[in-house]
């Protein structure tokens, strides 16, 4: 069973963010992480791969160059071999244009599983996994608190509305894992040193067989504006009374906006 | 092109989600700038028969894409069919089998995404939307390129558009077009386990009382019950307290958990960590009850209680109760 994690390098959580003028994220000038729902994709694989269930883990990414730095934090904390997409062509890519991408890269990987996080911390679309699946025509499995690889077939448990499913569909397959799996581990200095030499390879659009007019300047959606939310009323507070006055209190206030 | 605006119906267990009744709304509003019709995409059990009664809530028509129970992300080929070359905008609940079928149509059709927005308009003829993004740090506007195809495909928070009631129209109802073969229908419920305790769900609430590490134990949830019940609401956890095994995972709101935006949420012994924060940060009122007169959730809430939750719950119940006449 081979495993391919997809993983993003996403601003650090609580980092001052922001767009730069032509309106797209400013990556250059903040830290930047795995995202950490991917870490749980990472761990989940890993766990395979303790197992003996999966042979070989494969990371891919697609970003800038320095995306790089993200691809060495996954392979020390375990797996083979990384991939980098990176193209000028790829800046600004929307989610149709990363999922293109990805499917491209991995027509060519070819894996079993193809597993990603959730969500990523920035932009919570969600949307990448299921278009991957559609683009490449194989099935998903989705939302999985955990993955099991065994007789040539995945599955995944995932919360239903009155309890949890075990859904499961033949290989090969996209999967998307929840942050239930289990904490991912933390990089030994063994295998940081041993990350050093792993294999990781960068590829052009090119290399993945796509053309930059394909990707129709690596977005069909644009924004137009980019502004801070909107100043919210400074919060009241309700300090050092006794409990039934502040019942009182907190009473009026839901009263006076008819939430009773 | 048609101007239609269509939108996502989720059907479970013979009733519509409560997102297929806002979606209506929101899409006979699009509708109506537009100069098109809402049209609903009705699945899962009880879309047959349910379907037409969605033209009360504002869908012109409805478009069965079938009535079985089954995975979700297996009425994609049949959402794709349908939803080919027949609309300006696809609405998709933002919620795990809504972002599943959205993203399929994304991938297949290669169309426009947006989302999760909480809001939508069309301007100039294609559908134009609003998105807090970078957990809350900014807003942006966004709309589809020049010459983009469609339609675009935009998910939708809960309670982004309230359902219209009273209406008395029916939606005509149609069978989908035929769908091609497709490897996204070989997913398949293997095991389905029941949970001990029946569960709400918590983005069709209109008002949440949530519990985190403070609540201090499975005990610990019946005051904010209590207090639930009073308010006419549902309970809700940080993953703290879901973790930790005092509430079931369904009710986590949070990044990994539900992205809530009721009327009203209180947070009772609940710090406001960002990945809690991006799943409540869009309710209109947030009511705060923390012994930490630090926490980061005073920050963003309306209004900052501090205090002893487990007196001051209790307290709050029984004047309410006493308002309400109860």
């Amino acid at each position: 069973v081979k495993i391919v994690v997809c993983i993003k390098q996403v601003p650090a959580t609580g980092a001052d963010k922001r767009y730069t003028d032509d309106l797209t994220l400013d990556r250059a000038s903040v830290d930047a992480i795995i995202n950490p729902l991917d870490e749980y994709a990472i761990e989940q694989a890993l766990r395979l791969a303790d197992a003996g269930i999966a042979d070989s883990v494969t990371y891919l990414s697609m970003g800038p160059d320095q995306a790089a730095e993200a691809l060495r934090r996954a392979l020390a904390m375990g797996g083979d071999d990384a991939v980098l997409v990176t193209d000028a062509a790829l800046s600004g890519a929307d989610e149709w244009a990363t999922a293109r991408v990805l499917a491209a890269a991995l027509d060519k990987l070819a894996p079993d599983v193809a597993l990603m996080g959730m969500a990523s911390d920035d932009a919570r679309g969600s949307l990448v996994p299921g278009a991957v699946a559609a683009m490449r025509d194989v099935p998903l499995l989705s939302y999985g608190s955990e993955l099991q690889v065994a007789d040539g077939a995945a599955r995944v448990r995932r919360l239903s509305a009155t309890g949890f499913d075990w859904i499961t569909a033949p290989l090969p397959v996209v999967a998307t894992v929840t942050d239930q799996v289990g904490e991912p581990r933390y990089a030994s200095l063994k295998g940081i040193m041993a990350a050093k030499r792993k294999p990781l390879e960068t590829w052009s659009l090119a290399d993945v067989g796509l053309s930059a007019d394909e990707l129709k300047g690596a977005a069909l959606t644009v924004v137009t504006d980019a502004r801070p939310p909107e100043e919210k009323a400074p919060t009241e507070r309700i300090e050092n009374l006794p409990a039934a006055e502040a019942a009182t209190k907190i009473a009026d206030w839901l009263s006076a906006r008819k939430l009773i | 092109m048609s101007n239609d605006i269509l939108f996502l119906a989720e059907f479970a267990a013979g009733t519509p989600a409560r997102s297929a009744l806002e979606l209506a709304t929101g899409a006979a509003e699009l509708a109506s700038q537009s100069g098109g019709s809402a049209v609903a995409l009705a699945y899962g059990s009880g879309a047959a028969d349910g379907a037409a009664a969605l033209g009360a809530h504002g869908a012109a028509r409805a478009v069965v894409l079938g009535d079985e129970d089954r995975p979700a992300i297996t009425y994609a080929p049949a959402l794709v069919a349908a939803t080919r070359d027949a609309g300006m905008a696809l609405l998709a609940p933002a919620t795990p089998n809504g972002r599943d079928l959205a993203a399929a149509v994304v991938g297949s059709l290669h169309v426009p995404a947006f989302g999760p927005v909480r809001a939508a308009r069309v301007v100039d003829g294609v559908v134009e939307t609003e998105q807090a993004t970078l957990q809350g740090a900014v807003v942006t506007t966004a709309r589809p390129v020049d010459g983009a195809p469609s339609p675009s495909v935009v998910l939708v928070l809960a309670n982004t558009f309230t359902p219209a009631e009273g209406g008395s129209g029916s939606a005509e109802v149609s069978q989908a077009p035929a769908a091609g073969d497709s490897a996204l229908t070989r997913a398949t419920v293997a095991e389905s386990h029941e949970a001990e305790a029946k569960v709400v769900n918590l983005e069709e609430a209109s008002i949440i009382v949530a519990g985190g590490r403070g609540v201090a134990s499975e005990e610990g949830f019946a005051p904010l019950r209590e207090l639930a019940s009073a308010l006419g609401g549902a309970v809700g956890a940080s993953r703290a307290a879901a973790d930790a095994g005092w509430i079931p995972y369904q009710l986590q709101i949070g990044q990994t958990g539900k992205v809530v935006k009721p009327a009203l949420y209180i947070g009772a012994g609940i710090s406001g960590a960002i990945q809690h924060r991006v799943g409540m940060q869009t309710a209109e009122h947030v009511v705060a009850i923390n012994k930490d007169p630090d926490a980061p959730i005073g920050e963003f809430a309306d209004l900052f209680v501090v205090g002893d939750l487990f007196q001051i719950i209790p307290a709050l119940t029984d004047e309410i109760r006493r308002r309400k006449g109860a």
